[in-house]
């Protein structure tokens, strides 16, 4: 049981990037920890207390959680098919479609929150759609709502739930299906027990990212629906920009910290549990 | 006293310039000792005008260089703390809230007519806390709106409560400095005066409550607001800025800007001199020239903005009989986070 054997010396090349991030992440990360106990000095978690025993902050917990929700499915539904489709397709359908994934990550979150302002308002698009289509009696504003919020979030994050999803299958031998197949298995009952099983660990993957990613976003809420929707990060900003409160900013820096991990973490081993008993 | 800035270079500053030219050749890290150096921190957004029209005559007045830092007003305080024991920064232009902050901190040289004669010239509550700092130009919150969507403009705040613009009206966050007249506008409106309104805001908050089905949204991002505006989504932003709206308006926007009959806010921009400081007589002389009537006039065209000297004229589109409010920045700095706090909670969607 001796370490030496264990440590295996290509393990030596996560130095760099460790040594990185814990200069860069880890260190500033424990200064607020630290900021957000030490209470003039002494180990306090009174500045927790006083934000959990407010009512408000439960609405924006509320906010933040339920916003990641569903920003993080509707980016499972979107990003589950077209990754399968990714994974199948071949040449220059296969280029095409990675090359319409990846390219708008060079867009910019601003411009993007932009354009859904024009997509969203009483006249744009969707507005217009829902009317043709006899759905919408008279013109609807979608912007500044909690589900052009979600519209907007999903399309910005949806890249990072078809990457590792896309990464994972394409591994998958499809034989596998074919052998389901040739075995009585529906295409449903082979989705279910065959493809869905084995791409568990790119779920995992892209659900994580884009959960924590939609659960701290600070630009996109502050331009989809502003002032009027505060999350646990539109309130740290401004606890630190705007009212120079840094106890209440590190309080729920670290509020959103641990619940992010808490879900992340969380969905992780269910996800393991899951995997293992099918 | 001695004044070394006249305004013809003296026969030394010719001399030492020869001096620097020399040096130049034999030693070019000496010509950075030799020219005076003045550091100016304020907002990004003064960055066009400063360096324009500010920047050129001074230094061709004082044979200096200057050095602008635009950022934001909190950025400018932070600095100025981290460098307390050896300022860099002579000059700083920010918002009042800020000012205030920074004296609290003991962080402002105080100004006086003998280092800034200008001073003298100033309108009436125009110098804050014992001469700590001035205000030079002042923007102006007005309501802005739609000329597509409005036919006429609106002749006062209340035009905003009202029920036929359901979702069409855009508010400043609290937390953005042009937002709190909108707190104290709706405590005129429920009948207070501009003393109780904003010692007091209960009255205001309710009022305000009753605008939320006609909000589209509210705003932390000001260039984000006018787009609504421009594009039509919005119909009325208030208050809103001179120096924004009336731009947008030059450029070509279909907007304008309307001073209601209750009157419009000031907007604080404050002048100071930094404590401690390098070449102080240079900094008085800066705050100096933008308190005199003569820079005052060539930028409030430009800027948008109201002068604070006497002699500067108020600008176009603010009638002679118009009321300027002047907002009690100490009060906002003693209250504002427990206003934010109300807002949160009752502004919220």
């Amino acid at each position: 049981m001796s370490a030496s054997r264990r440590l295996d010396p290509v393990l030596l090349l996560a130095l760099p990037a460790v040594l990185y991030l814990a200069i860069v992440y880890g260190v500033p990360l424990m200064m607020l920890l630290g900021r957000s106990i030490l209470n003039g000095g002494t180990p306090s978690l009174a500045p927790f207390v006083a934000f959990l025993s407010d009512p408000f902050s439960w609405t924006v917990i509320g906010n933040t959680l339920r916003i990641a929700v569903l920003v993080t499915l509707l980016c499972l539904l979107i990003g589950y098919p077209t990754a399968l489709a990714l994974a199948r397709a071949r040449g220059a359908a296969q280029a095409l479609i990675l090359v319409a994934i990846i390219l708008p990550l060079s867009v910019g979150v601003v411009v993007k929150a932009f354009a859904w302002q024009i997509v969203l308002r009483r006249d744009g698009v969707v507005s217009q759609l829902m009317m043709g289509l006899g759905l919408w009696s008279e013109p609807q504003r979608l912007l500044f709502t909690e589900a052009g919020l979600v519209i907007g979030a999903a399309n910005v994050f949806v890249p990072f739930m078809i990457l590792p999803i896309y990464s994972v299958l394409k591994l998958v031998d499809p034989r596998l299906g074919e052998a389901a197949a040739t075995l009585g298995a529906s295409p449903l009952y082979r989705f279910f027990k065959v493809a869905l099983p084995l791409s568990l660990p790119g779920i995992v993957t892209g659900v994580a990212f884009v959960f924590s990613m939609a659960a701290s976003m600070y630009v996109i809420p502050n331009l989809l629906i502003g002032d009027r929707f505060q999350t646990l990060a539109t309130l740290t900003g401004r606890s630190f920009l705007f009212m120079r409160n840094e106890q209440l900013g590190s309080t729920t820096a670290v509020v959103l910290l641990v619940l992010t991990v808490a879900v992340v973490v969380g969905s992780a081993a269910l996800s393991k549990r899951l995997g293992g008993a099918s | 006293m001695d004044k070394p800035f006249a305004g013809m270079p003296s026969r030394r500053a010719l001399l030492k310039g020869g001096a620097v030219a020399t040096a130049l050749v034999a030693a070019p890290s000496v010509l950075r000792a030799q020219t005076k150096e003045l550091v100016i921190g304020g907002a990004a957004g003064h960055k066009p005008w400063v360096e324009q029209t500010v920047v050129p005559m001074f230094e061709k007045k004082y044979n200096c260089k200057v050095l602008f830092e635009g950022t934001r007003s909190l950025v400018n305080l932070e600095k100025m703390q981290k460098n307390k024991d050896k300022p860099y920064m002579s000059v700083v232009q920010m918002d009042d809230p800020v000012m205030i902050l920074a004296v609290k901190e003991g962080l402002l040289e105080p100004l006086t007519v003998a280092k800034a004669p200008n001073m003298a010239d100033l309108l009436p509550g125009s110098t804050h806390m014992d001469g700590m700092w001035a205000n030079y130009l002042q923007p102006w919150l007005g309501v802005a709106y739609s000329k597509t969507a409005m036919k006429t403009p609106p002749s006062s705040w209340a035009e905003m409560f009202e029920p036929k613009y359901k979702g069409r009206i855009v508010i400043p966050s609290l937390q953005n400095t042009e937002g709190l007249p909108s707190l104290f506008v709706a405590g005129l409106l429920a009948g207070g005066t501009m003393e109780s309104v904003q010692k007091d805001t209960d009255a205001g908050f309710k009022k305000l409550a009753s605008l939320k089905p006609n909000l589209l949204t509210i705003y932390t991002q000001q260039p984000q607001a006018f787009n609504l505006l421009e594009q039509g989504e919005a119909w009325m932003i208030g208050p809103a800025m001179s120096s924004y709206a009336l731009e947008r308006k030059a450029a070509g926007a279909p907007i304008d800007l309307a001073a209601p009959k209750e009157g419009v806010f000031a907007m604080p921009s404050g002048i100071a001199v930094v404590k401690g400081s390098p070449q102080q007589e240079l900094a008085f002389a800066y705050v100096n020239e933008l308190l005199g009537a003569e820079l005052q006039n060539r930028l409030a065209g430009p800027t948008f903005s109201i002068g604070t000297n006497k002699a500067v004229p108020k600008p176009e589109g603010l009638g002679a009989d118009v009321k300027i409010h002047q907002i009690d920045w100490a009060n906002v700095a003693a209250q504002r986070g427990d206003w934010i706090k109300r807002w949160d909670r009752e502004m919220a969607i």
